[in-house]
């Protein structure tokens, strides 16, 4: 089957964050009353940005950034949720399988096994997995955009865009065929440029392996906030490709060796014995 | 020849033994469900972590108690085993002989702690502390900390975990299979092994304490 994927257009998106209230709506992710308690605090910090950031129960946040350019403040939103890559460090670390790659390409998981062992949430290049967690006995459970794909609450199953795709009114968000977008998001990057934004660019195309949330931005990443070659961190290959099968080799060779050692010894004893 | 038997530990050392050997098994076997994904099921809400955490508490608090009402004992048995002479490189020379074929012609006479024993400490010691030191940061740091350092930090406590694993596989095999160590598993469990078996196996710690009884 194809992969599908969301193109999302910074230079359509007026940051009216239907999106936002979609997403809690559909998924039942109630509003919470941003609190310590609720692992999002308030505070007055001068924007209008709000919630100030993702939590177990917003999956998807506007970012705001404000620059100044040639002596012009611009007001710039990003789209802030699960990028749903390809070469995803989340899938990579989860020790059970919990997180596991949808068969149209998103990052889906199953929340029942989700054991909160948070490496998930370590692991992720775009810091977007979060989990309620009890600090001091470590019960926890891990949430993120599941792309509308959560067991009850499918909308892409039904052959419906997700719902932040579905409520967007300007158009800044697309649902469909990822080769499809890809070649749409190319057609506006160009458009961008012969506008003058020389620096326009489509961001997700080939960073981890390809995205399946692909930005037209009419500026460098970096400067809305994306990691401009996001990367595996060493630590995560270090311990899946490396420790795990030393582990299971140290651990082998050792219960082997120690079999060995049995035998002969036994075999010895047992000679000294007669 | 007589049967007669001598102290090898005293009760508070077997008692911390059998606590912090006891909840290093809950750590070792809580831990390893993260290397066996089709165990994975039996970490799911969390449970596994909860006894990890309750095997922690008693792992670092044990030691610790002991430490308090018995600094002497602790400040010997460091000394002991990271006291390191020429008898200890000849064990290591003789070791494989002796282990495999039982040929003991090699093996320099050991004190109260043979030179395996004294690197058993060195592992429980100094993986012990990255243990300690690593798992606190992952419990109480979880929200706070960077996740590249969260990340190392699991990657040195799951070496710590190999490799002191794989030598408590060495520890128990050595305590309660090998054919030689027949007095061992007594030791840790009465506390008493015979002279005979003293007097083969710590030599130089048998000459010790059997010197006053001689006179008197």
């Amino acid at each position: 089957m194809a992969e599908k994927a969301i193109l999302y257009d910074a230079t359509k998106c007026t940051a009216c964050r239907g999106c936002q209230v979609a997403c809690k709506q559909w998924n039942e992710n109630d509003e919470v009353i941003p609190t310590e308690e609720n692992g999002v605090a308030s505070k007055n910090w001068g924007s209008y940005e709000n919630p100030p950031d993702l939590s177990p129960t917003t999956w998807l946040k506007m970012r705001f950034t404000e620059i100044e350019a040639g002596g012009k403040v611009r007001w710039l939103f990003t789209r802030q949720a699960c990028m749903h890559c390809t070469d995803a460090g989340c899938v990579r670390v989860c020790p059970n399988g919990s997180l596991y790659h949808h068969e149209l390409g998103f990052v889906a998981y199953n929340k029942d096994t989700c054991t909160g062992c948070g490496y998930c949430i370590d692991a992720c290049p775009f810091d977007v997995p979060r989990s309620t967690r009890n600090i001091i006995t470590g019960i926890a459970k891990m949430d993120k955009c599941t792309f509308c794909t959560t067991p009850g609450l499918d909308r892409i199953a039904e052959g419906w865009e997700p719902a932040c795709v579905k409520t967007c009114p300007t158009g800044a968000l697309k649902y469909g065929d990822r080769d499809d977008l890809v070649a749409e998001g190319k057609k506006r990057v160009q458009t961008l440029q012969t506008a003058g934004w020389t620096n326009a660019n489509l961001y997700g195309e080939n960073e981890l392996g390809g995205l399946h949330v692909l930005y037209v931005l009419d500026d460098s990443p970096a400067i809305y906030g994306l990691p401009v070659s996001p990367q595996i961190s060493a630590a995560t290959i270090a311990w899946k490709d490396a420790i795990q099968p030393v582990g299971w080799a140290v651990g082998g060779l050792t219960i082997v060796g120690l079999g060995m050692n049995w035998l002969v010894a036994r075999a010895n004893a047992k000679k000294e014995a007669k | 020849m007589t049967h007669h038997e001598v102290e090898k530990y005293r009760k508070p050392i077997r008692v911390l033994h059998w606590i912090h050997s006891g909840a290093f098994v809950l750590l070792f076997l809580t831990g390893l469900i993260l290397f066996i994904p089709g165990l994975g099921f039996l970490a799911e809400d969390s449970w596994t972590r909860v006894i990890h955490r309750v095997g922690a508490a008693i792992f670092v608090i044990i030691p610790i108690i002991y430490l308090v009402i018995n600094p002497r004992s602790v400040a010997r048995g460091l000394k002991l085993a990271f006291t390191w002479n020429s008898d200890d490189i000849g064990w290591l020379k003789a070791a494989p002989r002796y282990y495999f074929l039982g040929d003991e012609s090699g093996m320099p006479p050991q004190g109260e702690m043979n030179t395996g024993q004294k690197m058993w400490w060195f592992i429980v010691v100094v993986f012990g502390v990255l243990f300690v030191i690593t798992g606190v940061i992952m419990w109480f740091a979880k929200a706070s900390a960077p996740p590249a350092l969260l990340q190392w930090m699991v990657f040195i406590h799951d070496i710590s975990f190999i490799v002191s694993g794989a030598m408590l596989f060495v520890h128990i095999y050595l305590g309660v299979f090998h054919p030689l160590m027949t007095d061992a598993w007594s030791a840790i469990t009465g506390g008493k092994v015979s002279a005979e078996y003293a007097r083969k196996h710590h030599g130089k710690w048998y000459a010790e304490i059997s010197k006053g009884k001689e006179e008197a």
